[in-house]
């Protein structure tokens, strides 16, 4: 920024050469100096995070225009340099667009949006185009072709570091094979040192995104990652800011700039998720911060002494006997209506009585009479106003205060509210109100009010306290005084509001998730679980986590812990990302994964994912490599963890069981026979069928099929300790009769039949039909794990 | 060794398998119930005068596979005892351990002889038979009697005629493994003198006591084996001879003599065919370690949990034990039975076992 600070020295010579050193950087420039802000710190990093921002863009440019992203990604090594050429199958970009997209920082369709997309700040691809060009000093090529059109554009495009302006050198129409889409072609120094990272970009990016066909070759190998889904992922639709997420400067700028004229219309046109009812209640919270409440008084009843009616017929003077009678009656009817007043309220009856009787008697009351009977009949009500406090202040303390200290600190609260005063108050006076009466009382009394007394005593006088009539100031004033807005913003975040749409976002979904996964890992289990959206700072979010274990997973080391951001991989900066303090804090030896001294990432066959999906992802910098520990988002990864990490437990858990069963099947399978065929020995009886014996030892579920003439009997017996529901189908060659029950489908001669018993624990169910005496039937038990389930048929 | 017996035992083991094989039928879980063999499930027979098992019960199932595994290796050994019956064969509780080692499957093999021992009584419990008639021998023991006793024993090369004081050597007449081959002639004796350690039996037979006093002195070898205490109990039984127990005061040897007078916990089963409950201590007590000022060691921590747990064991709950213990847990202090000779070779002789057995109303 210019300094004209020299103004306030003598010579004026000074400033001038100064102010000539002094001129306004681009951002091109500025990023030039500062390149490792945006992750092309070295030639290795520079290689992955030009691959990066170039298959994000593709992807999202993919998305937008619903087409499935079909990627192709290549490097050739070129001696000191590597040329890097990325293809997408997209709908193109308009020959306009071209040169500022590649060749200009800060251009992008996202940056004002609130709506999920991988890029937001428009940084990425054309700080590519700069490293390549400063780096290696050739222009970026950039073919593109529009569904439209017949053939396709080519640029060579530079990025002018000074003026941030592309500069186009090369510029003619060309031939693709593609019939749409965008090809990038970068030259850069790099090296392949961070090959692995690379491979972990591209594959990560195949599991969260298994609607994209993505392909890398390198100068000596060739991966083909295909897609699992042909859905593409829910389109995002752009959203208004939510009121829990704005801040005090956002919000006086919003006031400054809307076309609404009061702050009802403001907040519904302004925000999502306000309705009429919504910006209601914000009103009236406002009005609470802005205006205070009105305290009420109990109204006094007509055969007390001060009756309201004595004293407003009193107060009126020459208004004729009778009307001033009907007027005061009026007054007190309508006053004693209430159990409590306000001062408002007061000023309301004696103008609303005041209007009546003057058209039925024809007698004006004018403004002084009728300020007159609001002072008589506020100052009728206001007497009682000790005994009205200590009833509060009594109910709000606990039964162990002494009446004595109760009567001294109601004295003194009452004493707060003069005589004559409208008696209006904020929360935050009643607090101090509160407090030095207390404090007075603690002094002189030699009682104690802790904070909790103070805080029932308030809650109990702000309970009672009337909301006042007043108008809220019109938005553009609110917007105008700067403690005013703040009071708007506290009304905003005090009122419960919906939790943004979630049209915004598009999570991956479980299933997809577990897709996702399980096209590049090839594990035993699979788990997944998507968050309800949430909110941070105004902006929803949805966290996803997924869990893969076991099978092929590497289980030397510690488990891989995959960081997604709006389904980008995060592949650096891993220590310093929320998610990964999260997994660090878990517990995971509550879900039976080992973790040595009880904290950090678990080891074991386990790949950890973890997708935040936000209109406005934090990220810790501008390299975009690590979400920043906001707590809303980690309170949610983390019970995304645990929802996801609970499905392990019980698979493992389950696994475990099993595999012990299959131990003791195995164990017993080899003795039982055995201690048998012994026995058959030594009793010198026949050959025993010890599979009954079995089931009943392993709680099995038993499925034997006993024949008697045509009678054809299935008997399930259950043997464990839960209720079974098998699906037995008993596949036979003739048709069978009788079935009771049986669903029966007949296929090419061969007739199915069907049962699904619930047999209870212990219990047996006996499925009967009838069938020619040579048939053959076979049968099928679904719904039993193998490792429970006898059959002996 | 009649063939009654054989049969018998055969045919007892015999419905055991056939228990086995009927469960395995009716699709059932093959089990067995043999009573808890632990001290506090043993309980006192008025009848008897012995201590035999209580109403608790352990289930061998096969619904585990440590279950499985015992009744496959029970099946085995009916399977080994009842061919070597048939074959009139006998075999000892050790050669049975290492005969499960030639057996073709590893499930079957036992694992020590400590399980294999405990099989045998497990069969002995459920079948009601002894093992000494499913053939089945302990290892050599070489519990001894020396005294004024004429025996005959049929041995497998025939009858022999034994006089267990003229005919023997200084070691004594052994003791066969089944003493029910054994027919007593004649005897002149007027008490057993049951001794614990081979040193004193040895000291007892120079100084001549068994002559001098007409005692038939058995030697137990510490813990006596069945064949010692059988012996013992036909003394008494069929002789009608007082039995008297000497060993050393420490509380392992009060078991033994528990295990002589009141049957050994795991052998509760056969207690009224073993024990000899008119059995009297002789010492060394507790009360003699003050009384004669004996040489002592002091008690270690295993010695006093094994005297506490003899407290709350139903055997010793007799005035004289709970006196005894309880002086012993006072004292801290144990003797060896020739901490005697502490007083002189002879003083056991002509001083200690006189006194004490007058007393006893032995002499």
């Amino acid at each position: 920024m210019t300094s004209y600070q020299s103004r306030l020295g003598s010579g004026d010579g000074i400033a001038e050469e100064l102010a000539e050193g002094q001129r306004a950087i681009s951002i091109a420039e500025f990023f030039e100096k500062n390149k490792h802000m945006l992750g092309f710190d070295s030639g290795a990093r520079g290689l992955v995070t030009a691959v990066k921002e170039a298959v994000d863009n593709s992807l999202d440019a993919c998305e937008e225009a619903g087409i499935l992203p079909d990627i192709y990604v290549e490097l050739q090594d070129e001696g000191d340099y590597y040329r890097l050429i990325v293809e997408d199958n997209g709908p193109g970009i308009t020959k306009e667009q071209i040169p500022k997209i590649f060749g200009k920082l800060l251009y992008g369709s996202r940056f004002h949006k609130r709506e999920q997309a991988r890029g937001q700040q428009g940084i990425g691809i054309s700080a590519a185009v700069l490293y390549s060009q400063l780096t290696s000093g050739k222009p970026a090529k950039v073919t593109s072709r529009t569904q439209s059109r017949d053939e396709a554009q080519y640029f060579e495009v530079i990025v002018d570091t000074e003026e941030n302006e592309p500069e186009i050198s090369v510029e003619e129409t060309t031939t693709w094979e593609r019939p749409h889409g965008t090809r990038i072609e970068l030259e850069m120094e790099a090296n392949m040192r961070a090959r692995q990272q690379l491979h972990d970009y591209i594959t990560h990016t195949a599991v969260v995104n298994p609607h994209a066909r993505i392909e890398l070759k390198e100068p000596k190998a060739e991966f083909k990652y295909e897609r699992a889904t042909d859905q593409l992922p829910a389109e995002t639709e752009e959203i208004r800011p939510h009121p829990h997420g704005v801040e005090l400067g956002t919000l006086i700028k919003m006031g400054e700039e809307t076309d609404s004229y009061s702050i009802s219309g403001f907040v519904q046109e302004e925000f999502t998720r306000v309705g009429q009812k919504t910006a209601d209640a914000i009103i009236d919270s406002f009005r609470d911060r802005h205006f205070g409440r009105e305290m009420t008084w109990q109204t006094p009843q007509a055969h007390e002494d001060v009756a309201i009616e004595e004293t407003v017929t009193e107060a009126v003077v020459n208004k004729g006997q009778e009307a001033t009678a009907d007027f005061a009656d009026g007054v007190a009817d309508t006053l004693t209506s209430h159990d409590r007043v306000a001062h408002h309220q007061v000023l309301e009856a004696v103008e609303a009585v005041g209007d009546e009787v003057q058209a039925e008697y024809g007698t004006t009351f004018g403004s002084t009479v009728r300020e007159n009977a609001v002072e008589a009949a506020w100052g009728a009500i206001t007497a009682t106003r000790e005994s009205d406090i200590y009833a509060l202040v009594d109910e709000a303390t606990t039964t162990r205060k002494d009446d004595a200290v109760v009567e001294a600190i109601t004295e003194r609260l009452a004493a707060k509210f003069e005589q004559g005063e409208r008696h209006r108050v904020t929360r935050d006076d009643l607090r101090s109100f509160v407090d030095r009466a207390a404090d007075m009382t603690e002094e002189r009394d030699d009682a104690t009010f802790g904070d909790t007394a103070r805080e029932n005593i308030v809650d109990a006088l702000w309970e009672t306290a009337a909301l006042v009539p007043d108008d809220p100031p019109k938005i553009h004033d609110v917007a105008a005084e700067r403690d005013t807005a703040s009071e708007l913003l506290d009304a905003m975040r005090a009122v419960d509001i919906m939790s943004p749409p979630t049209g915004c976002l598009a999570p991956i979904t479980e299933d997809l998730v577990e897709k996702g996964l399980g096209k590049e890992y090839d594990a035993d289990f699979f788990a997944a679980a998507t968050r309800d959206a949430s909110v941070h700072g105004g902006d929803p979010f949805i966290v996803e986590a997924g869990i893969a274990y076991g099978g092929d997973v590497e289980s030397d080391g510690s488990a891989e812990v995959l960081r997604f951001a709006n389904r980008v991989p995060l592949v650096y900066q891993r220590g310093a990302c929320a998610t990964t303090d999260v997994v660090k804090n878990i517990n995971w030896r509550n879900y039976g994964l080992d973790q040595p001294g009880g904290s950090g990432v678990p080891n074991g066959p386990a790949v950890i994912m973890v997708h935040v999906a936000s209109t406005n992802v934090p990220f810790t910098s501008e390299s975009k490599d690590a979400i920043a520990n906001v707590p809303e988002i980690e309170d949610e990864i983390e019970l995304a963890i645990r929802e996801a990490a609970r499905e392990l437990k019980s698979f493992l858990n389950k696994r475990r069981s099993m595999r012990q069963r299959r131990e003791k099947q195995n164990k017993l399978a080899t003795i039982l026979p055995e201690m048998a065929q012994k026995l058959s020995g030594v009793t010198e009886r026949e050959d025993l069928e010890i599979d009954n014996t079995m089931a009943r030892i392993m709680n099995d579920v038993l499925v034997a099929r006993e024949r008697d003439g045509e009678t054809v009997r299935l008997v399930v017996e259950n043997n464990d300790d839960t209720n079974a529901d098998p699906e037995i189908t008993e596949i036979v060659d003739a048709e069978p009769a009788e079935v009771n029950g049986a669903n029966v489908v007949e296929m090419d001669g061969e007739w199915f039949l069907k049962w699904s018993p619930t047999v209870s624990a212990g219990e047996q169910a006996t499925l009967e039909y009838t069938l020619a005496t040579d048939a053959d039937p076979e049968v099928a038990v679904d719904g039993i794990e193998d490792e429970k389930l006898t059959v002996d048929a | 060794m009649s063939t009654d017996d054989t049969s018998d035992a055969r045919e007892q083991l015999l419905s055991l398998a056939n228990q086995f094989y009927e469960q395995f039928e009716d699709g059932t879980v093959p089990s067995m119930e043999v009573p808890t063999r632990t001290k506090t499930n043993i309980e006192y027979d008025e009848d008897s005068g012995v201590w035999v098992y209580g109403d608790r019960t352990s289930t061998r199932s096969a619904n585990s596979v440590r279950g499985a595994q015992k009744l496959l290796k029970a099946t085995y050994a009916i399977d080994f005892l009842a061919r070597q019956l048939e074959e009139g064969r006998s075999s000892t509780l050790r050669e049975l351990y290492y005969l499960s080692e030639s057996w073709d499957l590893d499930e079957a093999q036992f694992s020590s002889q400590d399980e294999s021992n405990q099989l045998i009584e497990d069969l002995e419990i459920v079948s009601g038979v002894t093992r000494e008639d499913f053939h089945m021998r302990p290892e050599e023991s070489g519990a001894t009697v020396m005294g004024p006793l004429e025996i005959r024993e049929q041995t497998r090369r025939g009858e022999r005629e034994i006089h267990c004081q003229e005919d023997v050597g200084e070691g004594g007449y052994q003791i066969p493994n089944n003493p029910d081959t054994i027919e007593f002639l004649d005897n002149d004796a007027d008490f057993v003198l049951a001794v614990e350690t081979g040193g004193m039996r040895d000291r007892l037979v120079e100084n001549g006591f068994d002559e001098e006093y007409n005692a038939l002195v058995v030697h137990l070898k510490g813990q006596p084996a069945r064949a010692t205490r059988r012996l013992t109990k036909r003394l008494h039984d069929e002789l009608d001879l007082p039995v008297v127990v000497f060993t050393d005061g420490d509380p392992w040897s009060y078991r033994i003599y528990g295990s002589v007078a009141y049957g050994s916990i795991k052998s509760a089963h056969l207690s009224e065919y073993l024990a000899t409950p008119e059995a009297q201590y002789v010492g060394i007590r507790p009360e003699d370690i003050v009384e004669y000022d004996l040489p002592t060691d002091p008690l270690s921590d295993s010695d006093v949990n094994a005297l506490e747990s003899e407290l709350e064991d139903p055997r010793f709950q007799t005035e004289f034990w709970t006196e005894q213990i309880e002086l012993q847990l006072d004292i801290e202090k144990k003797s060896e039975q020739q901490s005697l000779a502490a007083r002189g070779l002879d003083f056991v002789t002509d001083t200690y076992l006189p006194e004490r057995l007058t007393e006893m109303g032995v002499l």
